[in-house]
């Protein structure tokens, strides 16, 4: 069979063991998907959202209430992104838990990290794009923490806004960022990354027992397992964006009729948890930042994996980095968790 | 793996169904849009079963969100309703502004009498100012009766009309908690449930809504949690009844007393014990007397209930020396053509002499006829009543006593 578009897309082949789902989880396969499912679906929102202040909700409650499968494609569009950070994190886990963010690959984990950062990015920029009461909060909490920091804050607060306080101009800005500046960061760095995936050797180093005789599987296969895997991602997709409903609530308004939801979108309710306990600059940047800053640091500041132990789940020589990245998403979800809590009445 | 695949395509085929049965059994939308706001609402794909509210306000033309508020696009309940102005009654006074009012609706021209929603902002009936004052003055809160405080902080519409004008130009908002005498917090914690922004008590017999639909939906004696979409110039008496006459008030308790039965014959057991009351008291109904400014207010604020409601017997019966005012109708800018257009019922037209006060409201449904006698056909029955004169009957009223208790001396009907 000659190889199609979609296998030239492929390596011709790639070592079979780590190829499998046990070793990969499929998470950076599955992202991919979502990226994709979340263009097209983007690219059908963008066909009837209006980005201003006083259209944004009415242009929404129309895709939601009244366009045939509108809701189905806002569904797919939330679902897709809420469920891409959660894989994205997956994947970073299990690269850092197999230790393959070892060199040659240092470069491509950072690659990866800005990936899922951005990810990030596209989905409080999407979310805030909703321009209703649910989102008021986190709009001006999490903007306003730009604002705290010292000497930069401020301006950087009056770019990001367009202006001093949330209005047309935001709506604007967040709506441009949203579905052109960081999708075009995103796809740049993406295709690098997967780029730096075949150059670095492909999915991961196969075990010392397997490295001189690796078996293989051949790009058909490959393509035929991602064929597989998107067929069930598709279908599972479905059933939830038919049956859990993207949360909607009332337009943004001068008065603020309803008590807001005073929840940051749930990604980020850590960091709210962590501004409950000190300074907005300290608990809202810094953390965060020093955090990202441990997570980019580690293939740099660690001892590299021994070349023995690569291709495995937990490689000893790791284990400072695997402690150290547990206690860390132990801490973000612990925190996450007392957040979602509802307060003691 | 073909396996596998096929598998995967038939679960993927079977969501597919799934999304799109449920796409295809989703309720239809009804869309509407009304001529004054050309925005398309969807509510009637819920509320298609309400009757028009009035003749004065078809949906064609008003559709739901004018009024109510509320999310005109989203199809969810909670979401729908999530921004209606005033829950289910947006004319409560919180936001009837917002909901009646407007230089086109209800806050129109004041010399054309269109202020309503401002007007009733200043009315007695809204700001409770009589009984405040005088409950404030008995217990020492303020040294005089003239009022200071209304339930809510109010400014009159008009500058006072001479120097002679007494009226106050505002009222302060009334906080029992401020209050350091324990009877006045207790007027204000138990004895504030008979103004318009008040909620009503419990119970069918005090069963009505707030502000402008107070008086202009009737609810009486209807469950609450029942819709009641209608709007209305009828007011009969029960609908006055859902505050007057429920009660009195213990002074030494400083709580409202609710009389424990619900009347039904209005001769025997409408009014209070020791209450003097004459026919056209128990047989017509309040409003085919009294006026819209009574009841409505007229811009000015009013010290107490004596000073605003103004309408004695002599407005319709005359005395010893004059038949009632009168006013012949010459044009159809004439208010009491709007009124009667409102109240369909009774025909009046240009040329037509009705009765007016002495503040020149028309008494609309109270004509002249030909031979000289008047007429007044009740608003809400139709019932025909001719109106004696006192000119020219056998009172012996002196001129000085045109107070109506000065009539109910010789009037009153015994019980």
């Amino acid at each position: 069979m000659r190889p199609s578009f979609f296998h030239h897309l492929h390596p011709p082949s790639i070592p079979a063991r780590q190829s499998r789902f046990r070793y990969t989880l499929g998470a950076g396969g599955y992202s991919v998907f979502l990226i994709l499912v979340l263009l097209f679906s983007g690219a059908l929102l963008m066909f009837y959202y209006i980005p201003t202040p006083a259209e944004a909700g009415p242009s929404i409650q129309m895709i939601t209430f009244l366009v045939p499968f509108g809701a189905l494609v806002r569904n797919l569009h939330y679902w897709s992104a809420q469920i891409l950070v959660v894989v994205a994190a997956i994947h970073m886990l299990r690269v850092i838990f197999t230790g393959a963010y070892s060199p040659p690959r240092r470069f491509n984990y950072l690659l990866g990290l800005s990936l899922f950062v951005l990810s990030l990015f596209l989905d409080f920029t999407g979310y805030v794009l909703r321009w209703d009461e649910g989102v008021r909060w986190a709009l001006v909490a999490g903007t306003n923490l730009v604002h705290s920091i010292p000497t930069i804050g401020p301006g950087l607060y009056r770019i990001l806004m367009g202006g001093a306080q949330p209005g047309p101009a935001t709506l604007t800005r967040f709506y441009s960022w949203h579905i052109f500046g960081l999708v075009v960061i995103l796809l740049g760095i993406g295709v690098w990354h997967i780029f730096r995936v075949r150059r670095d050797g492909g999915i991961a180093v196969p075990p010392p027992e397997q490295r001189q005789t690796p078996e293989r599987i051949s790009r058909f296969e490959l393509v035929r397992r991602e064929g597989l895997a998107a067929l069930i991602g598709i279908a599972v997709l479905l059933l939830v964006a038919a049956f859990i409903p993207a949360p909607l609530a009332p337009p943004m308004s001068e008065v603020t009729i309803q008590v807001a939801d005073s929840k940051a979108p749930w990604f980020f309710l850590w960091v709210q948890q962590l501004l409950k306990s000190g300074d907005a600059f300290w608990m809202g940047v810094f953390v965060p930042l020093a955090v990202l800053l441990f997570l980019g640091s580690l293939p740099y500041l660690l001892t590299a994996i021994r070349s023995d132990e690569l291709g495995r789940w937990f490689p000893p020589s790791g284990r400072l980095a695997q402690i150290l990245v547990l206690a860390l998403v132990l801490a973000i979800l612990g925190l996450t968790i007392i957040a979602a809590l509802p307060p003691p009445a | 793996m073909k396996k596998a695949i096929l598998a995967a395509s038939i679960f993927l085929v079977i969501a597919l169904l799934v999304v799109i049965w449920q796409a295809t059994h989703l309720p239809r939308p009804i869309a509407l849009t009304p001529t004054l706001t050309g925005a398309e609402e969807f509510c009637l794909t819920c509320h298609n079963d309400l009757p028009e509210i009035s003749p004065s306000h078809p949906i064609e033309t008003f559709g739901c969100v004018l009024c109510h508020g509320g999310e005109r696009l989203a199809l969810d309940a909670d979401l729908a309703h999530a921004t209606m102005r005033g829950g289910r009654n947006p004319s409560d006074l919180g936001v009837a502004e917002l909901s009646c009012g407007g230089s086109d609706c209800h806050t129109g021209s004041s010399e054309l009498q269109r202020d309503h929603v401002g007007r009733v902002l200043t009315s007695l009936q809204t700001t409770y100012a009589g009984a405040i004052a005088s409950i404030r003055f008995t217990y020492g809160a303020q040294s005089s009766l003239p009022a200071q405080m209304a339930i809510e902080a109010v400014q009159a519409l008009h500058p006072p009309a001479g120097p002679n004008d007494f009226r106050p130009q505002r009222l302060a908002a009334f906080d029992p908690q401020a209050e350091s005498h324990a009877f006045i917090q207790a007027f204000g914690h138990n004895c504030l449930t008979c103004h318009l922004r008040a909620e009503p008590l419990p119970g069918p017999d005090y069963a009505r809504l707030t502000g402008c639909a107070a008086c202009h939906t009737p609810t009486a004696g209807r469950d609450l949690n029942q819709p009641v979409h209608q709007l209305t110039t009828v007011i009969p008496y029960t609908q006055c009844n859902t505050c007057h006459n429920r009660g009195n008030y213990d002074l030494r308790q400083m709580s409202f007393v609710p009389r424990p039965d619900a009347p039904t014959d209005r001769l025997h057991d409408y009014y209070q014990p020791i209450t003097q009351f004459t026919r056209c008291e128990y047989e017509l109904d309040c409003l085919d007397c009294h006026t819209r400014t009574e009841a409505m207010g007229d811009g000015y604020l009013y010290n107490d209930q004596a000073e605003q409601q103004y309408v004695q017997c002599k407005t319709c019966h005359g005395d010893l020396e004059s038949p009632p005012l009168t006013r012949t109708i010459r044009n159809e800018a004439d208010i009491a053509l709007r009124m009667a257009y409102l109240n369909p019922q009774i025909p009046l037209q240009i040329g037509d002499t009705i009765v007016v006060t002495e503040k020149g409201e028309p008494i609309w449904n109270l004509r002249q006829l030909a031979d000289g006698s008047f007429e007044m056909i009740a608003k809400v029955t139709q019932v025909r009543y001719p109106v004696p004169l006192v000119i020219g009957s056998t009172c012996t009223q002196n001129p000085d006593q045109q107070e109506s208790r000065y009539c109910h001396a010789c009037h009153a009907v015994e019980r």
